[in-house]
C-alpha cells in the first residue's frame, strides 16, 4: 500500500519546501510506517464507521451575542499589519 | 511525613493553609526558590513570571484573612503545559511557530483555575505541538527525567511530570491525545488522568488532533489529581464536544461493591519488560487480595489500535496545523515575495522534524486516491476498538494493563526510528481512540525508574478510577516520591 508516496507531491499539498536529504528521510520513514499500517488493510472491519467523533455533537448552541477579541488584540499578535488590518503579500497583479 | 515545602502534596498545602499554619506568599517562594536551584538541570519549565506568581499569592492570602476563600485549590500553585492558552503568557507549543505568541485570552481551564482561586504558575515543556513521547521534539529546550538526568521524561507532557517528580511544583496540567499525560506520568513515577473524552473543556487548547486531544490532571498523588480534576470539568459552551450539566449530572459515583478487573489476554507477554510486568503482575495481586474478581477480557483488535490511532492523529494533524501560514498569528517568513511562497517558507521555517513528518503522513492518507484505504478503514478500526472496550466495560469495572511497556529510555535512543517511538503508546492509544477515561499510578521500579500501571473505564467512571487508584496507593509507598536531586 505503500506504493504510491510522491514525496514532492506530498510536499506540495502540505506546503512544505522539502531539502534533498529531507526527501529521502521522509520518504523512507513513512515508507516503514506505512507498511506497518498494512495491518489495517488485512483486518476484518465493520463496514461502516459510527465514529468520526467518540461523543455525538451539539451541533448548534444558540446563537448568543458575545465579546470577541477586537481588532487591537488580534493585529497586535499578527506578524504585520496596517490600519488595524492585516497585512500581506500582494495577492492579486495589477491590471495590465 | 515529607517536611519541605517542595515536597508536600496539594492536599496537604490545602490543610496548612486552612490551618493557617502556611502562606500562599511561602508556598511560591519556597517553589522559586527549588526552580532557580534546579530547572536548569531539569528543563521542566520553559517560562515562569516570578513577580506574578508572587502577586497571585498575595491576593490569595489577602482574600484568606478577609474569610473569601474561593476553593481548596485556593493559593496553590499549579503549572500549565504550553499548549493551554494563559492570557498575557507565551504559547509557543515548544515550537518555532508560535515562539513569539502571547496569548490573547485563557483557556476554559484557566479561567476555571482562576475562579478556584489556583496560582497560575509558569509554562511546560513538551513535544513540539504535543507529537512525542520523549520531549525531546521541543524547540525551546530538553527536558531530563528527575530518576536519570540521562533519560527522557517521556512526552509529550514531559515538563508536566518532570516537574512534579522533582518537586518544583504540587500540580500540574497536561494534554493526551495518544498517551501524552499517561506515559511521562508512568515514566516520572507520579499520576496522571486523561478524562472521558467531553468531560474537560478544549476551548484556548491548541488543537493537534481534535477527537483524541483532552486536557487533563497531572500530580503526585491519587487525592490531588482528583482535587484538580472537579475544578477543571466544567461544562463550556465554547467546545462543542464539550459534556452540558445534564450529561453531568449521569455520572456515576464510586461504591463500595466489590471490583471487577479486566486483564486484556496476553497483555504482560511480548515486549512488555520483564520487570514492568512483574511490578503490574503484583497491583493484578493486590487487587485480588483486596477481594477484587480477576477477569481475563478479550480485545483482539487492539494491535490495530496503533497503525488506526497514526492514521487517525496524523490526518487530523495535517488539517489543524494547516492554520499555521504565516497570516494571522505566528512565524512569517522575512524571505517570501507572493501569498504561496509566504506560507510555504513560513511553514518548512516554522515546524520541526517530527512535525513534517505527521503533516505529511497525514496529507498522504487523506490524499485523493488513499483516503479509502486508510483514513476510512481506521475510522471502521476505531468503530471496532470502541465497540470491544465498551462490551468489556459491561463485564468489568475496569481494565488493566501497563501504561508502557518498558521504562524511560536513554536520550537519543529513539530519534532515529519514528516507529519503535510510536509503539511507547501501545497501552494508552485505545483510551482515546474509545474516548474512554484513563489514569497511570505509580506500581513500582524498573532498576532506579519508575513503572506505572494503567487503568481504563467507561465513560464518565473517573471516580471509580480513582477510587481503586486511591486503594492501591494507600497500601503502597510509591506515592508523593522525589528522586534526590
Amino acid at each position: 500500500m505503500a506504493k504510491g508516496l510522491d514525496i514532492d507531491h506530498l510536499a506540495k499539498l502540505a506546503r512544505l519546501n522539502l531539502t534533498a536529504d529531507e526527501k529521502v528521510l521522509y520518504s523512507n520513514q513513512l515508507t516503514q510506517v506505512l507498511t506497518y499500517f498494512e495491518t489495517l488493510a488485512k483486518a476484518d472491519l465493520p463496514a461502516v464507521s459510527d465514529v468520526a467523533m467518540v461523543v455525538s455533537e451539539k451541533a448548534l448552541r444558540s446563537d448568543e451575542p458575545g465579546m470577541s477579541l477586537g481588532s487591537d488584540a488580534v493585529t497586535k499578535i499578527a506578524p504585520a499589519s496596517h490600519d488595524g488590518q492585516i497585512s500581506v503579500p500582494r495577492v492579486v497583479d495589477d491590471e495590465s | 511525613m515529607a517536611e519541605e515545602i517542595y515536597q508536600l502534596s496539594a492536599t496537604e498545602i490545602s490543610s496548612r493553609l486552612a490551618a493557617g499554619k502556611l502562606t500562599s506568599r511561602a508556598v511560591v517562594e519556597a517553589l522559586i526558590a527549588r526552580y532557580h536551584q534546579l530547572n536548569k538541570k531539569i528543563g521542566a519549565f520553559t517560562s515562569l513570571d516570578e513577580k506574578d506568581v508572587l502577586a497571585q499569592a498575595d491576593a490569595s492570602d489577602a482574600r484568606r484573612k478577609t474569610g473569601k476563600v474561593l476553593s481548596p485549590l485556593d493559593g496553590i500553585p499549579v503549572a500549565i503545559k504550553e499548549n493551554i492558552a494563559v492570557k498575557g503568557q507565551p504559547l509557543t507549543c515548544s515550537s518555532k511557530m508560535l515562539a513569539n505568541l502571547v496569548s490573547p485570552y485563557d483557556a476554559h481551564v484557566v479561567e476555571a483555575l482562576k475562579s478556584a482561586g489556583a496560582i497560575i504558575y509558569g509554562r511546560l515543556n513538551m513535544d513540539e505541538f504535543a507529537m512525542g513521547s520523549s520531549t525531546e521534539n521541543s524547540a525551546i529546550q530538553k527536558t531530563f527525567n528527575p530518576w536519570d538526568l540521562a533519560r527522557i521524561p517521556g512526552g509529550s507532557s514531559g515538563g508536566s511530570a518532570a516537574s512534579l517528580a522533582s518537586g518544583l511544583v504540587p500540580l500540574a496540567l497536561g494534554s493526551d491525545t495518544g498517551g501524552s499525560i499517561r506515559q511521562p506520568a508512568s515514566h516520572c513515577g507520579i499520576v496522571g488522568m486523561k478524562p472521558t473524552y467531553g468531560l474537560v473543556s478544549r476551548f484556548g487548547l491548541v488543537a493537534f488532533a481534535s477527537s483524541l486531544d483532552q486536557i487533563g490532571p497531572m500530580a503526585r498523588t491519587v487525592a490531588d489529581c482528583e482535587l484538580l480534576l472537579k475544578v477543571l470539568a466544567t461544562p463550556d459552551a465554547r467546545d462543542m464536544t464539550c459534556f452540558d450539566s445534564t450529561q453531568r449530572s449521569q455520572l456515576p459515583v464510586a461504591t463500595e461493591k466489590s471490583l471487577r478487573i479486566g486483564i486484556p489476554k496476553g497483555v504482560l507477554g511480548k515486549g512488555v519488560g520483564a520487570e514492568v510486568a512483574a511490578a503490574t503482575q503484583a497491583a493484578i495481586d493486590f487487587y485480588k487480595s483486596k477481594g477484587a474478581t480477576i477477569i481475563e477480557v478479550d480485545l483482539p483488535s487492539s494491535e490495530l489500535a496503533v497503525p488506526t490511532y497514526y492514521v487517525v492523529a496524523t490526518a487530523e494533524a495535517s488539517s489543524n496545523l494547516a492554520r499555521y501560514d504565516g497570516v494571522r498569528y505566528g512565524h512569517r517568513s522575512s524571505n517570501a515575495k507572493t501569498p504561496i511562497e509566504m506560507m510555504t517558507n513560513s511553514r518548512s521555517e516554522g515546524f520541526g522534524p517530527e512535525v513534517k513528518r505527521r503533516i505529511l503522513l497525514g496529507t498522504f492518507v487523506l490524499s485523493a486516491g488513499y483516503a479509502d484505504a486508510y483514513y476510512v478503514r481506521a475510522l471502521r478500526a476505531r468503530s471496532k476498538i470502541r465497540a470491544e472496550h465498551l462490551a468489556a466495560l459491561e463485564k468489568v469495572d475496569m481494565i488493566l494493563s501497563p501504561t508502557v511497556p518498558t521504562p524511560a529510555f536513554k536520550v537519543g535512543e529513539k530519534v532515529s526510528d519514528p516507529l519503535q517511538l510510536y509503539l511507547e503508546d501501545i497501552f494508552t492509544i485505545p483510551a482515546n481512540l474509545a474516548g474512554l477515561p484513563a489514569l497511570s499510578v505509580p506500581c513500582g521500579k524498573s532498576g532506579h525508574l519508575p513503572v506505572g500501571f494503567h487503568l481504563v473505564g467507561a465513560p464518565l467512571s473517573e471516580s471509580k478510577l480513582f477510587a481503586a487508584a486511591q486503594l492501591f496507593e494507600s497500601a503502597h509507598s510509591f506515592a508523593n516520591q522525589q528522586p534526590t536531586l
